[in-house]
């Protein structure tokens, strides 16, 4: 049964993507602590965050793609479960403080000793735990997205609408974990971290370990997407995204198959949260302002939705160039990020990876680029 | 409901359905046996979509009943559960997944476990790829069967949706206008595969075709204004003083 | 009673100040002057009984004066002054005006002599002034000063002018006061009780520390009234209060109609997202800033009409900003909703930071109009004038457009278009024109919601941002294609939210309705106002 999945998950794509991701997960650290600085191969600590960073945002984008390309689920809210996980890791982070903080409080972390909170509130327990962590960093997000897609699947809430109630549920979370009452550090959130696991969240080894980790748990998401989209059930989600009632009348329960893939990729958003919080050191509410989720959505329409690798790409060509343009022209980089937004939806609707591969057809022979083409255009809704 | 009501595969009774007053199906009543091929013509907004909708549980009526099998209430069932019950329906609208292959459409329509489980997990067996070879052969689709479905001319999108109701292998087909924007050629053909199709199945035809009607040469049955005006013969039906008013009006 | 004294001639002065100067002046000013002439006490009170025949509260001061002893007279000249301060020489001010109008040594100053006889006559005389002044404004405030710091030995007076009073309001407010007084004095337990009945039947907040005070009396019967009166005002408080919150809400809520109407209408009608929906708005905000900006340095006379100026300039700007949009962007985009929304968001971004960039990422002020500025108070209620405006402004906006859909021949077209495009296009009907013309008249509208919001809100390059969530939950909550549902989930949603707000904070109270809308599109996923039919269902 999984060997079939794996089977049908390992083709020539994804074991390529694999291969160069894990190649990645082994080289960049190498190079970082073995080679010396001046060495022409020497990847600065300080590159490698930055790539590290962009590693986790590709796999919130393939997260994205999952439910969007795939399913027709534009969410916009996605980034509430990336924060959602970044918040769980950040608490296992905070509790790790231990008596190094500024208050030197035992327990409590530094911003509840500043409320003058006397005890741990209940739902922080557990968070000393890297297990109990690792658990919640996928079961919170998930959870979040069982019950929010029960609701709205169940009741057929699709399309526009769909998107903009999980802009609200994001616009919601925001509001509240500005909160102090809410014991998640408020408008600060969570920071001032010092261990992960017993090392230093600093130390070079760290950082290069982090970057490993969050390299081969994208090829690790790589490859069960790949599984999930060549299987049945991902050609349902097709099926789903170009007809959906059409998938009804088969005799399939379209609802079940939204909320597993909400679910599963709402868990994907969720680890790549939680991977991105060691590595940038804090996690505030900052995150679940819609704007970040809309962006999301950009880096995968760029790269290319309802194709696993369009996402990572557009995921790191948007982040570099957004680190390119704020530090080369700060001005420009919303008009930049805005003309993008434009330009791929008018003249991009498969993107970069769209380009290419209509760009092969085409070399391929007339008949085949006619028919990618065609294959491009996004289904619509044809059962009435 | 433990006791059969009716030996009939399918039985409307008293069904009405408004919508925002305007009554779409008005105390409709209508029995198919099982393995009888009906056709239902009548004018436009006669309520033949909206029936169909009922059956297949994506409208519930205001009132009336409707049972499958003679003992499954219809209205308390949604559409898949409907379709894994066994009753097919084929779109005014060819819509099949254009995105994915002739094959894979065939597939995809099989019946076999729709869970979420079996659909990550399990292979299609040796003989479900038969059951796919034997429909492909019937709907003359086996050359394309790689080809994107959106690759398909008009009549080949109308065949193999036909033959993904034959994938799901139903009790009950509802086939609505399957040789509108055919050609006659097509046509004549489509007529004989769905006349090999009744008898192991029920299918209700609704068709515009009057030759296609003729064709068939099955029951039929008349609706306008959401009720059945008359049932019988092609000739029959054609004679019909009240027929003949409703479709040329007054 | 020396403090309430002041009290009330410091109200006439002020009264008296802000009254233009008149020919009783000259008369006042002969009748004080001849104080310096007063040499017995007779003498005196016959000058004080002259004045007060005059009636006039200006002369508050001058008596007050007298009465404390710093009205004197120079003896060079007989003029008489107020002097201020103690330090020689001593500083003169003029008896009426009480402008300073120089000094003199405390050796060529004489004081006006009085004995306490006379400083009780004054005190009649002084409340007398302003209890029976000509203006009734003056003789409210008088009876609101006293019933602000309630006095037993004022009562008399007080009894004497109710009975003279003809002003019905006035003559209340009289009562009122006095009736404060006596629950001051030590009358009789049945003038008490009439008394507090007085007050209950007044109501508002300033009778509770009145009647609180009683409410512990030895008098049972004064003690149980006033109790039973606590609860009754406080009951009456509520129901005021939650007529407050209405307001407060009805306020919210027209905000919420004006920034989402717009909305409705590409939203709603066309079924367009448009994301940069808020950037509307933010440009009509700019346009009224710009126009302000241009009135004050080139026509100040006109800033009150800067408003109405602003309006039809704001409704143009964001109208062809949304027009080049429509024509440029959205209508490649139609029937692809998602594109639509990432598209409109992109464009909300280029908007927001060409703002940013030619106006500066700060907020810009935009003044109220005089007319706009200031509160007035109903019964408990107060309510601010421009919230007021912005209110009637909304309703306003809502009228016109819904007569613009029914009554005109563009609406008669665009509602054709929306049920059935096919058909209205062929029927000769532009349909390209049609929906650029609709998509400019929502983004329109949105500009003249901006020229509202400034006056509110901060203008800024985020004033969109804030208001987008927002308006898409209103349409959405409202129903989509249907102005009314538009307005009623305004107004729902704004008063469900100041209702929630004492209890949760306003956070909570925003993320509660957050969630409640998430609940009823589950329930409802066409809003409360749906429109049925096949074409909302494609």
């Amino acid at each position: 049964m999984i060997t079939g999945f794996l089977f049908r998950a390992l083709d020539r794509k994804a074991i390529l993507v694999a291969l160069i991701l894990l190649a990645i997960a082994v080289a960049v650290p190498v190079s970082n602590l073995m080679l010396p600085v001046s060495h022409p191969l020497h990847v600065p600590t300080h590159i490698m965050a930055l790539f590290g960073k962009y590693l986790t945002y590709a796999l919130l984008a393939l997260a994205l793609d999952l439910v969007w390309g795939y399913c027709g689920i534009l969410s916009l809210g996605h980034g509430a479960f990336f924060a959602l996980g970044g918040y769980a890791m950040g608490m296992y982070l905070m509790r790790q403080i231990g008596t190094r903080g500024v208050y030197g409080h035992p327990i409590l972390p530094d911003f509840m000793v500043f409320l003058n909170w006397k005890e741990l509130p209940w739902y922080w327990y557990g968070f000393d735990q890297f297990w109990f962590a690792a658990l919640m960093i996928l079961l919170v997000p998930g959870a979040l997205a069982f019950v929010f897609g029960w609701f709205a699947f169940r009741s057929r809430v699709s399309g526009v609408y769909l998107s903009i109630i999980t802009q609200a549920l994001t616009y919601a979370l925001l509001l509240a974990f500005f909160r102090n009452e809410m014991g998640f550090g408020g408008n600060n959130g969570l920071t001032d971290f010092k261990d992960i696991l017993g090392y230093s969240v600093q130390a070079q080894t760290t950082r290069a370990s982090l970057f490993a980790a969050t390299a081969i748990a994208l090829a690790i998401a790589f490859v069960i997407c790949s599984g999930i989209v060549n299987s049945r059930f991902g050609k349902v989600l097709v099926c789903v995204r170009d007809a959906e009632s059409r998938t009804r009348f088969i005799g399939y329960r379209v609802e079940h198959i939204k909320l597993f893939a909400f679910v599963v990729s709402a868990m994907m958003a969720g680890v790549a949260g939680a991977l991105y919080v060691p590595q940038v050191g804090i996690i505030n509410p900052g995150e679940f302002a819609p704007a970040n989720s809309i962006e999301v959505v950009i880096w995968t329409a760029v790269g290319g939705r309802g194709s696993l690798i369009g996402p990572i790409i557009g995921a790191i060509a948007v982040n570099g160039g957004k680190s390119y343009f704020t530090a080369a022209f700060p001005e420009f980089w919303l008009f930049a990020l805005g003309g993008l937004f434009v330009a791929t939806t008018l003249f991009l609707p498969k993107g970069i990876v769209g380009l290419v591969s209509s760009g092969f057809a085409k070399l391929r022979g007339p008949r085949e680029a006619d028919r990618v083409e065609e294959t491009l255009q996004p289904g619509t809704e044809a059962a009435q | 409901m433990t006791e059969k009501l009716t030996d009939a595969l399918l039985y409307l009774d008293g069904v009405s359905v408004a919508f925002d007053g305007f009554k779409a199906i008005n105390d409709l009543s209508l029995t198919v046996e099982h393995g009888e091929m009906r056709a239902i013509i009548g004018p436009n907004g006669a309520g033949k979509t909206t029936m169909m909708d009922i059956i297949t549980g994506k409208t519930r009526p205001d009132k009336g009943t409707v049972l499958f099998e003679g003992e499954i209430d219809l209205t308390r069932h949604d559409e898949s559960a409907i379709a894994l019950l066994g009753i097919g329906r084929k779109f005014q609208k060819p819509t099949v997944f254009e995105s994915h292959t002739v094959q894979d459409n065939l597939e995809l329509a099989l019946k076999r476990d729709h869970g979420i489980i079996a659909t990550l997990f399990h292979d299609t067996s040796k003989e479900q790829k038969d059951r796919i070879d034997e429909i492909l052969d019937e709907i003359r689709l086996t050359e394309r069967r790689s080809h994107l479905a959106a690759d398909l001319s008009h009549g080949q999108k109308q065949w193999l949706e036909i033959g993904m109701l034959l994938a799901q292998d139903p009790k009950l087909l509802l086939v609505d206008e399957p040789v509108a924007g055919m050609t006659d050629a097509e046509t004549v053909e489509t007529a004989k595969l769905l006349r090999r199709i009744a008898g192991e199945k029920a299918v209700i035809v609704v068709e515009h075709d009057m030759t296609f009607i003729r064709d068939l040469d099955v029951k039929v049955t008349v609706l306008a204004e959401g009720s059945v005006l008359a049932e019988g013969s092609l000739d029959h039906v054609s004679a019909d003083e009240r027929v003949i008013e409703s479709y040329l009006g007054r | 009673m020396r403090l309430i004294v002041i009290l009330l001639g410091l109200l006439a002065t002020l009264f008296s100040a802000a009254l233009p100067a008149t020919a009783d002046e000259a008369e006042l000013r002969a009748a004080i002057a001849k104080f310096s002439e007063a040499k017995k006490f007779s003498q005196t009170e016959a000058v004080i009984e002259e004045i007060a025949a005059l009636g006039d509260p200006a002369a508050a001061p001058a008596l007050n004066a007298l009465s404390e002893g710093v009205l004197m007279v120079r003896e060079s000249d007989g003029a008489v002054f107020i002097i201020r301060g103690t330090k020689d020489p001593l500083e003169l001010l003029d008896p009426v005006t009480l402008e300073a109008v120089g000094s003199a040594p405390e050796d060529e100053l004489s004081k006006v002599k009085v004995k306490n006889s006379i400083r009780r006559q004054i005190a009649d005389v002084v409340s007398g002034l302003t209890l029976r002044a000509s203006d009734p404004k003056v003789r409210l405030q008088a009876a609101a000063t006293i019933f602000s710091r309630p006095d037993p030995e004022i009562i008399e007076t007080l009894d004497a002018v109710i009975a003279d009073e003809a002003d019905p309001r006035v003559k209340q407010a009289f009562i009122e006061a006095r009736a404060a007084a006596v629950l001051d004095s030590d009358l009789s337990s049945e003038e008490k009780v009439e008394a507090v009945a007085v007050l209950r039947a007044r109501g508002g907040r300033d009778v509770l520390p009145i009647l609180t005070s009683v409410s512990t009396s030895e008098d049972e019967a004064v003690a149980g009234a006033a109790l039973n009166a606590i609860s009754a005002v406080e009951e009456n408080l509520m129901f005021w209060a939650a007529g407050q919150n209405i307001w407060y809400g009805i306020s919210l809520g027209s905000v919420l109609l004006l920034a989402a109407i717009g909305l409705a209408i590409t939203f709603g009608v066309m079924g367009v997202i448009n994301m940069a929906h808020g950037e509307m708005v933010m440009l009509g905000a700019y346009t009224t800033f710009v126009v302000q900006e241009f009135i004050r340095n080139s026509a100040p006379g006109l800033f009150d009409y800067s408003l109405a100026i602003a309006l039809p300039l704001a409704f143009l700007v964001s109208g062809s900003v949304g027009l080049v949009l429509e024509r440029g962007i959205i209508r490649f985009l139609y029937g692809r909703p998602l594109e639509t929304l990432l598209a409109t968001w992109g464009v909300s971004l280029v908007l927001q930071q060409a703002v940013r960039t030619v106006f500066g990422p700060t907020n810009r002020e935009v003044g109220n109009p005089s007319w706009m500025s200031g509160s007035f108070e109903v019964g408990e209620l107060l309510i601010t004038t421009n919230r007021l405006w912005i209110v009637v402004f909304s309703l306003f906006v809502f009228a016109v457009l819904l007569l613009v859909l029914k009554r005109t021949r563009f609406g008669l077209q665009m509602r054709a278009v929306t049920q059935n495009r096919p058909m209205a296009s062929s029927m000769g009907i532009a349909t390209p024109w049609v929906d650029a013309f609709t998509f400019a008249l929502g983004s329109g509208i949105a500009g003249i919601a901006g020229v509202a919001l400034s006056q509110i809100d901060n203008v800024s390059p985020n004033l969109g941002q804030g208001y987008i969530i927002d308006s898409f939950m209103v349409v959405v909550f409202g129903g989509v294609g249907n102005l009314w549902g538009t307005l009623v989930g305004a107004m729902t949603l704004g008063v469900a939210n100041k209702f929630l707000e004492p209890y949760a904070g306003a956070v909570l109270a925003k993320i509660f309705i957050l969630v409640l809308i998430i609940l009823f599109i589950q329930k409802r996923p066409r809003g409360l106002f749906a429109l049925k039919g096949r074409s909302v269902e494609a």
